[in-house]
């Protein structure tokens, strides 16, 4: 007895662990959206090349975006012409780069990359064989002139910081300090920089202080995803990783999304044998549904979104699953109104059919056209009785009359607007008939009340059922993240071991609660 | 509402889930339940035990069978329809005595040999069957029922359910048939619900519709205190149903006849839970109570010995 009880709520509690693990890893890891209609920016990110040919042998090394990092990475294509491809991976920058090369080429050429990305924003991790803390390192070992400016600098950094942070931000500040034509640097920072004040000789020196201090760090380069252009600039910027944050600082003002094409102070492109290069770098953006992106991605997102999901079903069979899967959430209610409410209805599951019934017909041209239906059976049913007809040819007679009636109500409403005469055709006539007959027994053997009673209680959890599996929340949940119907599962199993009263019991015993 | 949840509680107010979980399921067998669900098979044990049974003139299986149908229902004093599979009461037709070209029902309508013939035949093809399976019909004796109870029924018979844990009567109430239940002692329909002290058999406070009553709805005759008759003998059929169906857990209905005593009218593995408004208390202690004391190797007499003691227990600790 107690073993059993325990059995069942553990299997309970297994089955609903196991669900809401999937869907919160779906949803919370893999970003999953898990409200309808979320759609998310896609960018057709692409490297055009175009240069002319001199009949020497070319090569051609451009960074490409490296697919390893932690952001939506979709699909990749390259264009390249006669070139010979090769792609290189640098695992210790974790760059990857294309190589083109032909022996001869002549004339002009063109060569393209494509990929589609969501790219990246300030929250997206850095991976963590980056973030590992780096050995303290001394730069400009061969120049001693920069190498003593350097210590001194960077000792003086260290005596004005509290901690890690500060330090960060205070050589940030000083490596990026403009000054005014004329104006003279602080002596260190002048001879460190050398006269360069680009912005990627200010990251590389803040990079140096900051390994210098044992930060890891890096310069990232690769693109603002602002708007759709035919050519984008490349940006710079520095990603470290202080007191446990990853933290990006970017020089210029970052648009909300960036995509990283790759790392360290290296040019996006080393070209030899060839000239009048010509790089773009073309961005346009689309929206898509967001659920559709997250599936479609490589990686562990995608594979569990085709495990766990119906979208590689074909597309018929995909729209009954559509419905399929709402009914457990009608069916999970109906207990939970017969356990815990105590709700009398004719018939266990009949409800949620009538609630189905009701998805063609939407719901109060339903409850209309279903107590119409069930009115007109009753009293042909009553009228049969005295006939004194067998059960079964009574039954097949109050069938084809619910056949005639709607059969009646379709034509009588054709020409009006009433969508109600064209979504008749399904209303299960059979599930009707039963209930007429289920009806017609409860009013007999109990009373007409009592009858009326289970009739409306029916469809009072009907139409609950009804309005909760086409809610397009529901909808959506179900299919998307068809792990859910392990949690029902569990929670009809938890539900099928409750021994407490029902509501309505308490009004029934309620002479025994003083 | 959580003082109402308070209450029952304390009340030790039993609910259908709790029945079903904690008793029915627990203590009724699947294979065991045929015993009950068939009153051909229930009649056919009640013999083998010599526990008395309403007689039985026939069984009405198919359309052969209904030829004899006259034959079988020859009774001057009348008969009883029922579906073998029938439950709460449905599909029973109770005829008083014959009339020209027909009978009269309880009811004091009439009815003719063609409309007997349909209502047979609806009870055949299912019509009051636990999921619509085939039926058999049975036609057997009509009670003749003992006058104690006369100045509270109307129209028809009153009946005893004893609910009986492992073989222990814990609970019994006395079902009075009334105008508003049309002859009918069922609760639901509005017949009245006495309760009953299993130590000696006399009736206590009433319900009817789930309220508390005095007094006879229809006979406005006060209910409390009548003694009930026969009543070792009634606890001692329903203890024995224990051995005779293996029902953990079951609802004995006893009839009292004028004529020969009490007859076992039918079993339930479902019992009702509105016996405890009857009896104004919950089932739960003396059901758990009984979980613990009940034992397949005791006699009937040693469980009825357990059951007066829970009773007489349970009186103490009201009282007190």
């Amino acid at each position: 007895m107690k073993t059993k009880l325990r059995q069942a709520v553990i299997l309970g509690l297994i089955l609903i662990a196991a669900g809401l693990g999937i869907f919160l890893v779906k949803s919370v890891r893999l970003g999953y959206p898990v409200v309808p209609g979320a759609t998310a920016t896609i960018w057709d990110f692409e490297i055009y090349l175009e240069f002319e040919g001199r009949d020497e042998p070319a090569r051609l090394e451009v960074y490409l975006p490296a697919s390893d990092v932690q952001r939506s990475f979709p699909q990749e294509q390259f264009y390249n012409g006669p070139f010979g491809l090769s792609l290189v991976a640098e695992p210790e920058t974790q760059n990857r780069q294309a190589v083109w090369t032909y022996r001869f080429p002549s004339n002009r050429k063109v060569l393209r990359y494509m990929a589609q990305t969501v790219g990246e924003t300030m929250a997206t991790p850095l991976p963590p064989s980056f973030t590992q803390t780096e050995p303290e390192t001394i730069p400009f070992q061969s120049d001693l002139i920069k190498r003593q400016a350097f210590i001194v600098w960077a000792g003086d950094l260290r005596r004005r910081s509290a901690d890690d942070q500060s330090f960060v931000n205070l050589a940030l500040q000083e490596s990026f300090e403009n000054r005014a034509a004329g104006e003279e640097y602080a002596d260190e920072i002048a001879v460190l920089l050398d006269g360069r004040t680009s912005t990627r000789a200010r990251l590389e020196l803040a990079r140096h202080t900051l390994h210098s201090a044992g930060i890891p760090a890096r310069i990232a380069n690769g693109v603002y995803l602002s708007d759709s252009r035919r050519r984008v600039e490349t940006k710079h910027w520095l990603e470290y990783h202080v007191d446990g944050e990853d933290l990006r600082y970017f020089p210029e003002d970052p648009s909300g999304r960036f995509f990283t094409i790759w790392y360290g102070n290296a040019g996006l492109v080393d070209a030899s044998g060839i000239e009048e290069l010509d790089i773009q770098i073309g961005l346009q953006s689309h929206r898509d549904a967001a659920i559709d992106v997250v599936r479609s991605s490589q990686g562990s997102a995608g594979a569990l979104g085709r495990i766990f999901g119906f979208n590689d079903l074909p597309l018929t069979t995909q729209l009954v699953y559509k419905v399929l899967v709402t009914i457990p959430v009608g069916i999970t209610i109906l207990v939970f109104l017969r356990q815990f409410i105590g709700f009398k209805t004719l018939g266990t599951f009949m409800p949620v059919l009538i609630g189905i019934a009701f998805r063609e017909t939407a719901l109060i041209n339903g409850l209309i056209l279903f107590t119409l239906l069930v009115a007109l059976g009753l009293g042909l049913r009553f009228y049969l009785e005295r006939l004194q007809l067998l059960l079964v040819p009574r039954l097949a007679v109050v069938v084809i009359f619910i056949v005639m009636v709607m059969a009646g109500v379709t034509v009588a409403l054709t020409g009006t607007d009433q969508a109600i005469g064209l979504s008749i055709s399904l209303f299960p006539i059979v599930i009707l008939t039963m209930t007429i007959e289920r009806m017609s027994i409860v009013w007999e053997e109990s009373s007409a009340s009592e009858a009326i009673k289970q009739g409306m209680g029916s469809l009072a959890v009907a139409s609950i059922a009804y309005l909760v599996m086409t809610n397009s929340h529901i909808e959506y949940l179900m299919y998307q993240f068809p792990e859910l119907l392990l949690v029902l599962m569990g929670l009809c199993v938890l539900m099928g071991r409750y021994t407490g009263l029902r509501l309505s019991e308490l009004w029934r015993f309620r002479q025994l609660a003083q | 509402m959580f003082g109402a949840i308070k209450a029952l509680r304390r009340n030790g107010v039993i609910g259908i889930n709790e029945r079903n979980i904690r008793y029915v399921n627990a203590l009724n067998a699947r294979r065991s339940l045929v015993t009950v669900d068939d009153k051909c098979i229930t009649k056919q044990l009640a013999q083998d035990f010599d526990i008395p049974t309403p007689d039985l003139y026939g069984v009405v299986r198919d359309a052969r069978d209904m030829k004899k149908l006259p034959e079988m229902i020859a009774h001057p004093d009348g008969f009883v329809v029922k579906p073998a599979q029938g439950s709460q009461g449905k599909g029973i037709i109770v005829i008083d005595s014959p009339l020209k070209h027909g009978w009269r029902l309880s009811s004091g309508r009439r009815i003719d040999l063609g409309a007997m013939q349909f209502q047979i035949n609806n009870i055949l093809s299912g019509m009051y069957s636990l999921g619509g399976q085939p039926d058999k019909a049975l036609i057997e004796y009509r009670v003749k029922f003992d006058d104690v109870f006369g100045k509270i029924s109307f129209k028809g018979v009153p009946d005893i359910r004893v609910i009986v844990l492992k073989g222990i009567p814990v609970f019994a109430m006395l079902r009075l048939p009334t105008a508003a239940s049309d002859g009918k002692a069922n609760l639901h329909r509005g017949g009245v619900g006495v309760g009953v002290d299993i130590a000696t058999g006399e009736t206590r406070q009433a319900m009817q519709y789930d309220a508390l009553i005095e007094v006879h709805p229809d006979t406005a005759h006060p209910l409390e205190g009548i003694h009930t008759p026969y009543w070792d003998e009634i606890l001692m059929m329903a203890a024995r149903s224990y051995e005779m169906t293996g029902l953990g857990y079951v609802g004995v209905d006893i009839v009292l006849d004028r004529d020969k005593g009490p007859l076992l009218l039918e079993l339930n593995a479902r019992p009702g839970i509105s016996i405890q408004i009857a009896n104004r208390r919950g089932l739960r202690f003396v059901l758990e109570k009984a979980m613990v004391l009940g034992d397949e190797k005791h006699s009937a007499e040693k469980r009825i010995e357990i059951a007066r003691t829970l009773a007489f227990d349970q009186e103490i600790e009201i009282a007190s």
